[in-house]
């Protein structure tokens, strides 16, 4: 085996008596594409952040290519080779292509004077070597976020990097957009560059890399080759329960459809979609990004109103023009980016959830009743195990999972009938995502008609009935779940 | 890091508690402030050097306090500090006299004397002087300009803002002068009144629009101390020294060199000294419980005969109105 | 080659200095017709010799909100150093020429500079609250340490930089006559030397990253703290040396009247399409953005608008300004995710 390339030794770092890491070791070897996944909070970041210099360890020491170093700098890091692309990517989202790209091996060389053809051809020999091709002079800023990304990993290899490390890449990504990564850290493989890969989804762990390191709390629980690892030692890993996967029975469904749509269309969006939705049935829209899905999705709920077609709900026709008359109507709406769509995140958990229920909260007069305000907010915190400390924090002291919970509580609070959910586990921890799961299972249980759309096929798979497949704006699939599988779904998808 | 800041933070708030301490000296009788327009003006400079001299003979506990700025909201905003602080007698040279109004009864409420100087307009003021009746030295003026412009041609008139009481009465007065006594002026009709904003810069730009929109302008009526050295800026720049002309209020010696070249020929003044001391002079007679009717004396030059306004009962004036030319710019000593 | 015109023409129509020079342009237009003396050469010559201290003013605010920053300080501050300077040499009976006058206060400006750099920079205080914090420093400094007044006689160095011009412009029809004043020449080696430090120089790309991303910049290696500290000195020097011209050419000191001067100021900069949130924005367009106020400012008599609209009439033109920007930028945005829609169907 060919000597290490970076080797971690029993690191620890904590911060004002919070211990981050324990007693951790890590190691990669050139050209090895090693995982690094672990929930929020469990030291991912610490562990990043010590290996590039930014934090110094409390104890522990490190090799670069056999050269020991108890405490490096980020100088000493990038000197060793190693870049790390951030989730932010770093970029200057108001400068051109160019300058993101040549100013830190202009600022590397020392340069006072901008030399614009010099940048040039520094840019222009960055993005050769991944073949990436983009007008230099466009602005950063106007770029998709694949595009910022392809930047980020250009400029990192202008020095002589031998690792990159890129913390969740594929976050903000669509599936062909994924795998245009994945070809290029194959790539970069091939030509010896190590590749750090933080991430906490399981399909993306088995399907780019070999090695794998699992963080809990801080402390190392497991490392090794991805050869040995199965999604249920990976779900234990990582969250430390044991699940139990539960494929989603419908039980209790209605005859009646509750929902109809009969040949509902949104111009340049989708068109002629009709479907049925009973109570306690889970239906999975799935497609691909430009598929007409999201559009949908907020027609729906009256933000982008239809204008071809009819919606149906209890068999009479409904006109939602705007999320207010979708609210009459008992259908709720969980959006895609629950940051800036569902959630106040600077007010606290307890003003989000009764939010949408306002005006049932308050007496005759116009008051707020506070103490019924306050059996709202306990009873869901309790019934969807929101965990805080205290309901008046701020939403975004959350997690990605519990703000997602506290989305679904909102929404609950209002006794509704149809609820429909955009990608509702994107972003969340495996823990949380199970979770959702459950809750959502049980919700049709108990009567609620849920609809969800979701690119994840393996979440559709496990929670819905039935899955209508989208593609190019009308439905070319209606499956059975139980009798489906993800080939099958891909297959009418591309 | 942190220390440092925190100590800076220290020196700041121990620095001026020590000149405060220092400036506590003890006086005696009556504590009365002079509030002017602000505290740079040369104009309410001056007006310090005669409330100082006054409190140097009397010994009484009256001082001058005036804002960094020219601005009506920061001088009623001192003047309400100023009847917390519990003084005895407030002589205010108001900024605008509208917004005034409320703070100054409030004053009077608190049992505070209030003497105004150019507040003509005002209501809750025991008195308020003026070195001069407007209408006097508004033709006062309007006879130097007139001179100057040889009695005929188009002018204007130039004020600090149109809501100045003082200002505003001088011009008018200004324009009815002129309509009675020298039929050969005009006055431009599309521009009967400009603002300066009491700013130099603005009266000097103000006026070269005017000479360049109007050729036929010949001469424009300041009233703000700012107004004829601008208008007087423009016209020598325009090239237009010997045909178009300015007069209005103006310092003397501040205008030594445009009077000596000619620029401007004459320009109009009260002295400010003496019209701080006869506000505090009349503040302190009415503290003393004199009775102010007739023909008031209040001891001080140009203010030993005031009168009181025609119809009014608290409008004083008197007879302080003095021009300055070339031969005279020096003999003021200000 | 039709394409690449094309291309062009839709780049421009995306910036904004298109715009507001067009509205310039209309603005020429009417006070012309208004008044028919815009385009006289005494006219122009006026206007660019308001226009001196105002554009330095201008260079230093854009430099500032370029880095993400906000500048409300350069009137007291200019005041204080220029106030200060024309004191001192007062005291001294100087009878030299106008050079010491722009060193002394390029040297306080420098000084009162580094104190907004110091805690904007160093200690990571916010922009606007520091400024504000020191223009009371700087006033309260002027009011009670140096007891200011408005000062009629200036240095005879000064005073005859002031009254100096390039040339004199003679309206061939009214025979009115206008200077250009020498202190044009600083404000265009100013202009000049910031153009080649914004474009051609690290520390000017260091701004507009500074302003894009601070955490960027951070960790691409620029110097974050240097850089702002070192922006905040330039700028204090830029509007100190303002102050300098403003006093020369007005022939007096006054210690208050430029005071109130940066509303208008930072309106001009924004109107040129500099982006308030820092990052975007040339030097062209915040020039043609003051260059419009300060016309409104100085011909609203010849348009025949009365005095007492002349603030509304300004107001007016920055919201409708600014809004022709904000449209601007929504626009683009359309333009953006319609493209990024089309990128990943490909």
């Amino acid at each position: 085996m060919a000597e290490g390339l970076l080797r971690a030794v029993d690191i620890y770092k904590s911060f004002v008596g919070v211990q981050a890491l324990k007693k951790v070791s890590f190691e990669i070897n050139p050209g090895e594409i090693h995982c690094l996944a672990g929930e929020n909070g469990s030291g991912k970041s610490t562990l990043i952040k010590v290996i590039s210099g930014v934090y110094s360890p409390d104890s522990g020491y490190m090799e670069f290519g056999g050269k020991r170093y108890e405490k490096i700098t980020p100088i000493d890091a990038i000197q060793s080779g190693i870049q790390v692309i951030y989730q932010d990517f770093s970029i200057f989202p108001n400068l051109t292509v160019m300058e993101n790209l040549a100013f830190n091996s202009e600022l590397a060389d020392r340069r006072k004077i901008v030399n614009w053809k010099r940048m040039r051809k520094i840019a222009t020999d960055a993005i050769a070597k991944i073949n990436f091709k983009v007008d230099l002079d466009a602005m950063v800023g106007t770029l998709t976020v694949a595009e910022k990304q392809m930047i980020a990993i250009s400029r990192a290899l202008m020095f002589n990097t031998k690792l990159i490390i890129m913390d969740e890449p594929t976050t903000a990504l669509t599936k062909r957009e994924v795998r245009n990564l994945f070809n290029i850290i194959l790539k970069l493989k091939e030509r010896g560059i190590a590749i750090l890969f933080v991430s906490h989804k399981l399909n993306e762990v088995f399907e780019i890399s070999e090695k794998f390191t699992i963080l809990r709390s801080g402390e190392l629980v497991a490392t090794g080759s991805t050869a040995d690892l199965d999604s249920e030692k990976f779900s234990f890993f990582m969250t430390g329960r044991e699940f139990q996967k539960k494929t989603f029975v419908p039980l209790n469904v209605s005859k009646e459809p509750i929902f109809q749509a009969k040949g509902i269309g949104m111009k340049s969006a989708f068109h002629d979609v009709s479907f049925d939705l009973r109570r306690g049935e889970i239906i999975g829209i799935t497609g691909l990004l430009d598929s007409g899905r999201t559009e949908l999705a907020l027609s729906l709920f009256g933000i982008r109103p239809i204008d071809h077609g009819a919606v149906l709900v209890n068999g009479e026709e409904v006109k939602i023009i705007n999320p207010q008359v979708a609210m009459q109507h008992k259908i709720g709406y969980v959006p895609e980016d629950r940051l800036s769509e569902g959630l106040f995140l600077t007010q606290s958990i307890a003003d989000n959830i009764v939010i949408s229920e306002i005006d049932s909260l308050a007496n005759k007069i116009g008051i707020l009743d506070h103490k019924r305000r306050s059996e709202e907010i306990e009873r869901w915190v309790r019934e969807l195990a929101i965990s805080t400390p205290n309901p008046d924090n701020a939403c975004q002291t959350l997690s990605g999972g519990n703000q997602q919970r506290v989305v679904l509580a909102k929404w609950l609070a209002l006794n509704l009938d149809i609820l429909i959910l955009n990608g509702p586990t994107v972003g969340v921890d495996i823990g949380s995502k199970h979770d959702i799961h459950g809750i959502l299972q049980k919700l049709a249980e108990e009567g609620l008609a849920l609809l969800i759309i979701s690119d994840d096929l393996p979440e559709v798979l496990e929670n819905c009935s039935r899955i209508l497949v989208m593609k190019s704006g009308s439905i070319v699939a209606d499956l059975d779940a139980a009798k489906s599988d993800e080939k099958t779904i891909l297959s009418y998808m591309m | 890091m942190k220390k440092i800041l925190v100590l800076m933070i220290i020196v700041l708030m121990v620095v001026p508690m020590v000149f405060a301490a220092g400036q506590a000296e003890k006086k005696t009788g009556y504590e009365i402030v002079v509030v002017p327009k602000d505290a740079s003006n040369p104009w309410f400079v001056r007006m310090k050097v005669g409330v100082d001299e006054y409190a140097k003979e009397t010994g009484l506990n009256v001082y001058q306090k005036g804002t960094a700025q020219i601005d009506a909201t920061l001088q009623a905003q001192l003047i309400q500090d100023l009847i917390a602080q519990g003084v005895d007698a407030l002589c205010v040279v108001p900024v605008d006299l509208e917004s005034l109004e409320p703070v100054l009864s409030q004053a009077r409420k608190a049992g505070i004397v209030v003497i105004t100087h150019e507040g003509a307009g005002l209501e809750n003021v025991d008195y308020d002087i003026e070195a001069f009746s407007n209408a006097g030295y508004g033709a006062f003026i309007m006879d130097n300009l007139a001179e100057a412009m040889n009695f005929e041609g188009v002018y204007t008139t130039m004020v600090a803002s149109l809501t100045n009481g003082s200002h505003n009465e001088w011009a008018d007065a200004g324009v009815a002068r002129q309509k009675e006594a020298y039929p050969k002026m005009q006055l431009l009709a599309a521009e009967k009144r400009v603002e300066s904003f009491d700013n130099g810069d603005v009266a000097y730009n103000g006026a070269k629009e005017l000479f360049k929109k109007y050729p036929k302008l010949k001469g424009v009526m300041g009233t703000s101390s700012y107004d004829a050295p601008g208008v007087a800026r423009a016209i020598e720049e325009l090239g237009l020294i010997g045909k178009a002309f300015t007069s209005g209020t103006g310092m003397p010696l501040d205008n030594a060199a445009l009077l000596e070249s000619g620029v401007v020929q004459s320009l109009t003044l009260w002295d400010p000294a003496l019209a701080g001391k006869a506000m505090i002079a009349l503040a302190v007679k009415v503290l003393d419980g004199e009775k102010i009717e007739g023909v008031v004396d209040l001891g001080v030059d140009g203010y030993t005969n005031m009168k009181f306004k025609k119809g009014s009962k608290t409008v004083l004036e008197g007879e302080g109105w003095i021009v300055i030319n070339a031969k005279n710019v020096y003999d003021f000593g200000f | 080659m039709k394409s690449t015109i094309s291309n062009t023409l839709q780049k421009l129509s995306r910036r904004n200095e298109p715009y507001v020079f067009l509205v310039l342009m209309l603005l020429c237009v009417l006070i012309e017709i208004r008044s028919g003396q815009f385009f006289s050469s005494n006219n122009l010559v006026d206007i660019a010799s308001a226009f001196a201290v105002p554009g330095l003013f201008a260079i230093g605010a854009f430099m500032v909100i370029i880095s993400g920053g906000i500048d409300v300080s350069f009137p007291a501050l200019a005041s204080l150093s220029v106030y200060a300077t024309t004191k001192f040499l007062l005291d001294v009976n100087y009878q030299g020429g106008v050079w010491l006058a722009i060193l002394i206060a390029l040297a306080l400006g420098a000084i009162l500079g580094a104190f907004n750099g110091l805690f904007i920079g160093y200690f990571r205080l916010p922009a606007l609250i520091v400024t504000l914090g020191s223009s009371s420093v700087f006033k309260g400094i002027m009011q009670g340490a140096l007891n200011s007044k408005q000062l009629t006689v200036i240095p005879i160095g000064m005073k005859n930089f002031g009254t100096s011009s390039l040339f004199i412009a003679k309206n061939p029809v009214s025979g009115l006559t206008s200077r250009m004043p020498v202190a044009i020449l600083a404000f265009l080696i100013v202009l000049f030397l910031v153009y080649f430090l914004m474009r051609y120089t690290m520390f000017g790309r260091g701004l507009y990253g500074i302003g894009g991303s601070e955490i960027s910049a951070h960790r691409a290696g620029f110097g974050v703290r240097n850089t702002k500290f070192i922006m905040y000195v330039m700028v204090g020097m830029i509007a100190s040396l303002a102050g300098v011209m403003r006093v020369c050419m007005m022939q007096q000191a006054h210690p208050t009247n430029m005071l109130g001067m940066e509303m208008n100021i930072i309106a001009g900069v924004v109107l040129g399409g500099t982006a308030i949130t820092g990052g975007r924005g040339t030097l062209l367009g915040c020039m043609l953005g003051t260059l419009l106020i300060v016309i409104v400012e100085n011909s609203l008599i010849l348009i025949g608008v009365p005095t007492s609209w002349k603030s509304v009439f300004t107001g007016l033109l920055i919201i409708i300004g600014t809004g022709v920007s904000a449209y601007q930028v929504s626009r683009m945005n359309r333009v953006r995710s319609v493209e990024t829609v089309a990128k990943e169907v490909v």
